[in-house]
């Protein structure tokens, strides 16, 4: 073996030692740190979703008390039950301000008193048909009442929705000459109005507040008042409400 | 004479260059030497990295658990404000599904000729199944309103979450009953009776002009003296659809209906005639 050969194999013999080298004890070590480098990336995203969802929470726990309120607010025109009292007495001051006569009110007039669309989660619907009596123009105020028992906001700064009694919607309107009454004020004939229209109740899983309080929610260990964190910056959704 | 080679040995010719007296082997430990030390720099710095990214992975899990653990906390408030958002939601799409029965009468008031009236009206809305108005005992109706306008009522109500009573899609109709004081008068609210805002179409569904008996009385539906008496039909425009609504509510656009009467200015202002059925 000459020296040439020599050298040729105590070069082979060190690139395979340091080769193995690099096999055994190096690649397996930064290969290991690239798969913690993924492991540090999807925590990183883990961490930059929960933290969104903590910004989110927190926003929603700054708007409790106006979404409460909301809520509440909202049972005016869509209650848990039937509240037929309450709304005849709507109807009463309404059509007592619209000098109308309230005639009659019939529950359940032909339609179903389920929610149509069969979702659970639905309001459902709670049909009725009322009579009233009164000239054309006071019976078309009145109608123009039970339409403002729910409407939208006039401005806004006033959130998105008005409620000041039972949301209605008039399915039907019949309008014919009174035969109780041929003359009302002013000489103008009375006529006699009869309107179908559906009422709507909350499902009836849920309840009015679905638990909550006005401090804090169903399961909340925490009421919104010790937070401190600010109240939210946008207004009621429902600010003019006439009890 | 003796030749002597006078170069070391380890330089004579044959013997290979650089290999010297180790023969190479220290070539091969430098090299060994070195491609150790680069080994054990590369080994350190990935033990390093593995060591530093474990702790911050560490760290960030456990922040993230903890951020996580204080979103649970949370989580009835973001559920309750979510309950908020949903009713809201769902009572915005039945306001901007409703139909203004208001601004309609107080446009039949404003159109109406003063030489015609009206003595009956009925609006529906919806299907028969949902649209046939109870009858009370006080107030009593004969009348069969107009069912053949609501064929997509109930297809359009399955696509809202919330089941509206007017459905998108579903025709509002009336039909009216009045008297006029002739023929011209009739054709003349027919033509004032398409200026009410939203109106499809007017339909004439008969008009008899009266005639007086031996003792002066009405024999014309009702009308005195030689008044045409005369049914109509008005169709409206449908519903908007249940995307149009849902738009709607999401914007929060809010339709001032006595904004939209322009169409009508035209029109004559009310008079008695067409404040009750029968002031004429």
């Amino acid at each position: 073996m000459t020296g040439r050969d020599r050298m040729v194999l105590i070069g082979i013999v060190v690139v395979a030692a340091l080769g193995a080298a690099w096999m055994l004890v190096v690649s397996p070590e930064r290969k290991q740190a690239n798969q913690l480098n993924a492991q540090v990336s999807s925590a990183q995203t883990q961490l930059a979703s929960a933290e969104g969802q903590v910004a989110s929470a927190r926003a929603a726990q700054s708007q409790y008390a106006a979404a409460y309120a909301s809520v509440v607010n909202l049972g005016k025109a869509v209650p848990p039950t039937q509240e037929v009292p309450a709304l005849i007495d709507q109807l009463a001051q309404a059509t007592n301000q619209k000098n109308v006569n309230f005639a009659s009110i019939t529950s359940g007039g032909g339609s179903s008193s389920s929610a149509a669309a069969g979702a659970s989660s639905s309001f459902a619907q709670l049909p009725f048909t009322f009579g009233f009596e009164g000239s054309y123009f006071d019976l078309e105020h009145l109608f123009r009442a039970l339409t403002d028992f729910a409407t939208p906001a006039t401005s806004a700064t006033s959130g998105n929705l008005q409620v000041s009694g039972r949301l209605l919607t008039i399915q039907s309107v019949r309008l014919a000459p009174s035969s109780s009454s041929q003359s009302g004020k002013g000489g103008v004939s009375n006529l006699t109005g009869t309107i179908t229209a559906t009422a709507y109740t909350l499902p009836a899983s849920q309840g009015l507040t679905a638990g909550a309080s006005a401090t804090s929610p169903a399961g909340a260990s925490t009421p919104a008042s010790t937070t401190g964190a600010p109240s939210s910056p946008t207004p009621a959704a429902i600010v003019s409400v006439n009890p | 004479m003796r030749a002597v080679n006078l170069l070391p040995v380890e330089q004579r010719t044959g013997q290979s260059v650089g290999a010297g007296r180790s023969q190479g082997g220290a070539y091969a430990v430098l090299a060994l030497v070195g491609g150790v030390a680069l080994m054990a720099f590369l080994y350190g710095q990935a033990k390093h990295q593995v060591s530093s990214r474990r702790a911050h992975a560490a760290a960030l899990t456990a922040q993230a658990q903890q951020a996580q653990a204080a979103a649970e906390r949370l989580a009835p408030y973001t559920s309750f404000v979510a309950l908020r958002d949903q009713r809201m939601q769902a009572v915005e799409t039945l306001i901007a599904s409703r139909f203004d029965w208001a601004h309609v009468l107080h446009e039949f008031g404003r159109v109406l000729p003063s030489d015609a009236s009206i003595s009956s009206l009925t609006g529906t809305i919806g299907s028969s199944a949902t649209a046939t108005p109870s009858v009370s005992t006080a107030a009593p109706s004969t009348a069969t309103p107009s069912t053949s306008t609501s064929s997509s009522a109930s297809a359009a109500s399955t696509a809202t979450p919330v089941a509206s009573a007017t459905p998108p899609g579903s025709v509002p109709t009336f039909t009216l009953a009045g008297c006029a004081t002739s023929q011209t008068a009739v054709a003349l609210t027919l033509q004032r009776l398409r200026l009410i805002d939203g109106v499809k179409e007017v339909t004439l569904q008969s008009s008899t002009a009266g005639s007086t008996n031996s003792s002066g009385s009405a024999v014309a539906g009702g009308c005195s003296g030689h008044d045409a008496s005369f049914n109509a039909q008005v169709s409206f425009d449908p519903l908007p659809s249940a995307s149009a609504v849902a738009t709607a509510a999401a914007t929060k656009t809010v339709s001032d209906p006595t904004s939209a009467s322009s169409a009508t200015s035209a029109a004559p202002a009310p008079t008695a005639t067409t404040s009750g059925a029968t002031a004429r």
